[in-house]
């Protein structure tokens, strides 16, 4: 079984009295040590899926496992594990904490785990020197640049050592040197650290990282071929 | 256990993040705390003060013995002792009493010395008999009783002398060495020489410490004639008209066990008495000074109510400005209940860090206090003393103040669902 596995995807929203269809409906499989680049317009529910991919969120209808567990079966606590150790987020925004030093950003996820103090700070040290912000430990979010914060972002979710890195956006907010800087990271933590990555972006360099391209329009796989550059076969999942 | 620490600094560091709101919340809070813990502790010094000046009259070992009514629950007459009967002597034979010491009072006929010119100068005047070990053994209740030079008070055996204030003296006309005649129930008369003159209130030394001492005779009507005890059962038969006994007991002996049984003893003769320990007045003094503080606790204690709204509204501010960074723990792996205890512990600190500041500042308003009230008042010093459970109590309870205000807005935030949480912009 793939290392995720969605079955008839769907997920609805209620707004009111209107109901929002953010996914209809959509296969998809995902092997260990992948990168896969999501595309598509905005509000084709590329964050909807990253956030059912990350267990934050349960589809209303289909199946998703992640890591062979049936999403739908899990109790909240069971979630939490999946969040806390399978998983790790990268967001658009940064999603720091602003109050805490970048070091104590990445020990973050390790305390919600129980992880002891020493062997926290030890490895909040090592992510952050693996990302190049070993010089950086002390400060808060607002003394970083915006590629810097992603990077203290990228170590975090590296925090509890989890199968699957989830991007959403990563360099939607930076500029193209710093974001090359994030998507190399993040190449480098498939190739090299046999991480499975997911990574929403607009960007057509960006996708190029990527092993395969998923496409979504409305909430589903957009099938048609892209009317353009990327000149690989097979990228999007038939 | 261990992530309460980390969480604490989690806490901590998001307050001092927002340090100018932290403050002003804090403020809030520690008002009331002050106002609190300074009338608590006036409250506290009175209640201390008071018992150390009555324990300094009464001494580990002695008790007084009065009408049931004038003391303790049910207690009706507004101060004045009221008479009682008593048998001194069963009072004296009880196990554990060391010496007994009575007061009783009467007004009787009195006749003084014919004067040069024939004419004799009489009436009805208060005559008290005392026991010669009031001013032998209680100086302590009695204050120093001191008679005029050429006199003297009464001594075990006396029987028909008597000691007269120094007004009635004076319009009496008499002095020591001559003889009164006073007249009982019945046909009981006597002729009692006078063996001393009480000291005029401004010549006997008013002893500073004696606040708290008791005026038998020579008090302000100054028209009091006092004879021994004994013989006032010779004017007027036994004692039915005792204001006061005071009892000390032997060495060794419990003071409230040996009280109990005289109590029980004397009232099965008849009596209708209490006897009081320095436990029963020290317990009272509690009980009303308890009352009071109390009372005036629970007026500042309104001004908390308002510090812990305060609170509250700073919290709910706080899970509202931080849905997303909440999304974000929650994102990271953190479970429902870290987050419900991370906002806890920010509003408990909050209110804590108000308790520490407000312990402070209450201790400081009522040294203060009590600075002022021993500064406006006189022959009463106010020890100003500093309780140290009032103080641990209040910083335990400022911290639960604070924890129980967030309550509700932390459930708020551990609440949030993690995707709408991180959507919030
Ligand atoms: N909490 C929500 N309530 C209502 N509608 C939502 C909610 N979240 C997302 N949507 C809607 O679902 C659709 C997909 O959203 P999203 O997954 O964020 O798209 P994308 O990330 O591709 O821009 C959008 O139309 C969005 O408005
Ligand atoms: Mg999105």
């Amino acid at each position: 079984m793939a290392l995720l596995d969605m079955k008839g995807l769907t997920k609805n929203y209620q707004l009111g009295k209107v109901i929002v269809r953010a996914l209809r409906g959509l296969d998809l499989q995902i092997d260990k040590g992948e990168i896969v680049a999501v595309m598509g317009p905005s509000g084709s529910g590329k964050s909807t899926l990253m956030h059912i991919l990350g267990a934050l969120d349960v589809p209303t209808e289909g199946k998703a496992f992640i890591n062979g567990k049936d999403l739908q079966q899990l109790k909240e606590a069971e979630l939490v594990v999946l969040r806390g150790q399978t998983v790790g987020f990268v967001f658009q925004t940064f999603s720091l904490i602003p109050t805490l030093s970048a070091q104590r950003n990445v020990e973050l996820p390790m305390i919600f785990q129980g992880v002891g103090k020493k062997e926290r700070a030890k490895k909040a040290s090592a992510l952050l020197a693996g990302v190049g912000l070993a010089d950086r430990t002390h400060h808060k979010p607002n003394e970083l640049s915006g590629g810097e914060r992603q990077r203290v972002a990228i170590a975090r979710a590296l925090a509890n050592d989890p199968e699957i890195i989830l991007a959403d956006e990563p360099t939607g907010n930076l500029d193209s040197e710093s974001g090359e800087a994030v998507l190399s990271l993040l190449k480098g933590l498939a190739k090299k650290d046999g991480k499975t990555v997911i990574l929403v972006t607009h960007d057509p360099e960006a996708a190029e990282i990527a092993d395969r391209i998923i496409r979504l329009r409305d909430g589903c796989i957009d099938t048609r071929k892209p009317k353009g550059s990327l000149n690989r076969e097979g990228e999007s999942y038939a | 256990m261990r992530k309460f620490w980390d969480f604490l600094q989690l806490a901590g560091q998001s307050i001092l993040h927002r340090r100018m709101r932290s403050w002003l919340t804090v403020i809030g809070v520690f008002i009331g705390i002050t106002a609190v813990v300074g009338l608590m502790s006036i409250g506290y010094s009175f209640d201390k003060t008071i018992k150390e000046q009555v324990s300094g009259v009464f001494g580990v070992d002695t008790f007084i013995v009065m009408d049931e009514s004038t003391f303790g629950p049910g207690a009706h007459n507004g101060g004045g002792a009221t008479e009682y009967a008593l048998d001194l002597d069963l009072l004296k034979s009880i196990e554990g009493v060391k010496v007994a010491a009575a007061v009783r009072e009467r007004t009787g006929f009195v006749q003084g010395q014919p004067k040069a010119d024939g004419t004799v100068l009489q009436g009805f005047l208060p005559v008290s008999g005392l026991s010669p070990e009031l001013m032998t053994e209680f100086e302590s209740f009695t204050g120093k009783l001191e008679v005029l030079p050429g006199g003297r008070l009464f001594e075990p055996g006396d029987i028909d002398v008597a000691v007269l204030d120094f007004e009635i003296s004076q319009r009496l006309g008499v002095t020591v060495g001559d003889t009164i005649l006073v007249a009982g129930d019945g046909d009981a008369e006597l002729n009692l020489t006078i063996i001393g003159i009480m000291a005029p209130p401004e010549a006997a030394k008013e002893d500073s410490g004696s606040g708290f001492g008791m005026q038998f005779s020579g008090g302000s009507d100054g028209d009091t004639i006092s004879v021994p005890y004994e013989t006032m059962d010779l004017l007027w038969g036994p004692a039915d008209d005792v204001l006061i006994t005071l009892v000390r007991t032997e060495p060794n002996y419990n003071v409230d066990e040996v009280a109990d049984a005289a109590e029980k003893a004397l009232n099965d003769r008849g009596s209708e008495i209490s006897a009081i320990t320095y436990t029963d007045i020290s317990e009272t003094i509690g009980t009303m000074t308890g009352i009071i503080s109390a009372f005036l606790a629970g007026i500042a204690g309104i001004s908390l109510l308002v510090g812990a709204v305060g609170v509250m509204n700073t919290m709910f501010t706080s899970v509202l400005e931080r849905t997303k960074e909440i999304g974000v723990m929650k994102a990271v792996g953190a479970k429902n209940s870290h987050i419900w205890t991370i906002f806890l512990i920010e509003s408990g600190l909050m209110g804590l860090v108000g308790g520490i500041v407000g312990s402070a500042a209450g201790v400081g308003l009522s040294s203060l206090g009590i600075l002022l009230i021993n500064r406006l008042t006189t022959g009463f010093e106010v020890v100003s003393v500093i309780n140290p459970l009032l103080i641990i109590e209040t910083l335990f309870g400022s911290f639960l103040l604070g924890a129980v205000a967030g309550l509700w807005p932390a459930w708020r935030a551990s609440k949030l669902p993690v995707v709408d949480a991180l959507r919030y912009e």
